[in-house]
């Protein structure tokens, strides 16, 4: 089997660029001054996800987390997954790239995590550092 | 896939160990536009951006590097009209796949903007 990287170049040399129509808009409990940040799921990373045979089990990730720095991590040696759709990818990078107080151990009453379609993320970034998740309509505010 | 084993490339008159090429290659770059909504516009081995807020962002790698001694590199530029030298970018590597990136107003201030054009890469050993 090949190591995870390689699959990556392979697959950024045959497979078109994905723009995914969502965004995951998110606050971390820990730091309650924060904005809201906003996660872009990568046009590449989305299509190898669409494609399947390339990206590892979330599990393995979440596995290597706990390994020490320098110990040998074991997602870019696991047998890949087969393709996902669209939703399923963007659960997977919810628990791959947010932080897991964020998207499983949080147990306040604030919503702090949303799942939007890109249309919903403003663009004028007037305000951008006084962000927050809306907790009446259900989108960025 | 196929796999081509040597230990020297040359290109005729120049020949170099492929140890080289392989050390000396990102393991994984990104180019995006820090405005608006941020848009990601080619990259390798990145599975996300976040968008922290002015001039905040993160960017997360599919393949973690084998350590945190990586060293992440970056640059970009605002396209407006201003002064362009004095502003500068940083790099933080915060764990073996996630690098913190902060566009700042210059090199005197801690005040943070969006910049238009903002690159990323890192160089290593992956995981």
């Amino acid at each position: 089997m090949t190591h995870l990287w390689e699959r990556l170049l392979d697959a950024k040399s045959r497979l078109a660029p994905v723009q995914s129509k969502y965004r995951v808009l998110f606050e971390d409990p820990s730091q309650p001054d924060a904005p809201a940040a906003v996660l872009v799921p990568d046009p590449n990373w989305m299509a190898a996800a669409l494609a399947g045979g390339i990206l590892p089990p979330i599990d393995t990730y979440l596995r290597d987390r706990d390994v020490p720095d320098g110990q040998p991590k074991e997602h870019p040696y696991a047998e890949p997954i087969g393709a996902m759709t669209e939703e399923e990818a963007i659960e997977y990078l919810i628990m791959k790239d947010i932080p897991p107080h964020i998207w499983r151990d949080y147990n306040g009453n604030r919503s702090i995590m949303r799942i939007v379609p890109v249309e919903l993320i403003p663009s004028d970034r007037s305000f951008r550092n006084a962000w927050k998740v809306n907790q009446e309509t259900e989108m960025a505010a | 896939m196929s796999t081509l084993n040597v230990s020297n490339i040359t290109d005729g008159t120049t020949t170099v160990g492929t140890s080289y090429v392989v050390n000396g290659s990102a393991k994984a770059w990104c180019n995006f536009n820090g405005t608006g909504t941020i848009a990601i516009q080619d990259s390798l081995n990145v599975s996300s951006l976040t968008d922290d807020g002015t001039g905040t962002y993160q960017s997360l790698m599919t393949n973690s590097m084998a350590a945190a001694n990586y060293v992440a590199f970056g640059g970009g530029d605002v396209n407006n009209a201003n002064n362009d030298l004095r502003r500068n970018v940083r790099l933080f590597r915060i764990e073996t796949g996630l690098v913190k990136i902060a566009c700042g107003i210059n090199a005197n201030s801690d005040t943070k903007e969006d910049w238009t054009n903002v690159y990323t890469s890192a160089f290593g050993d992956l995981a």
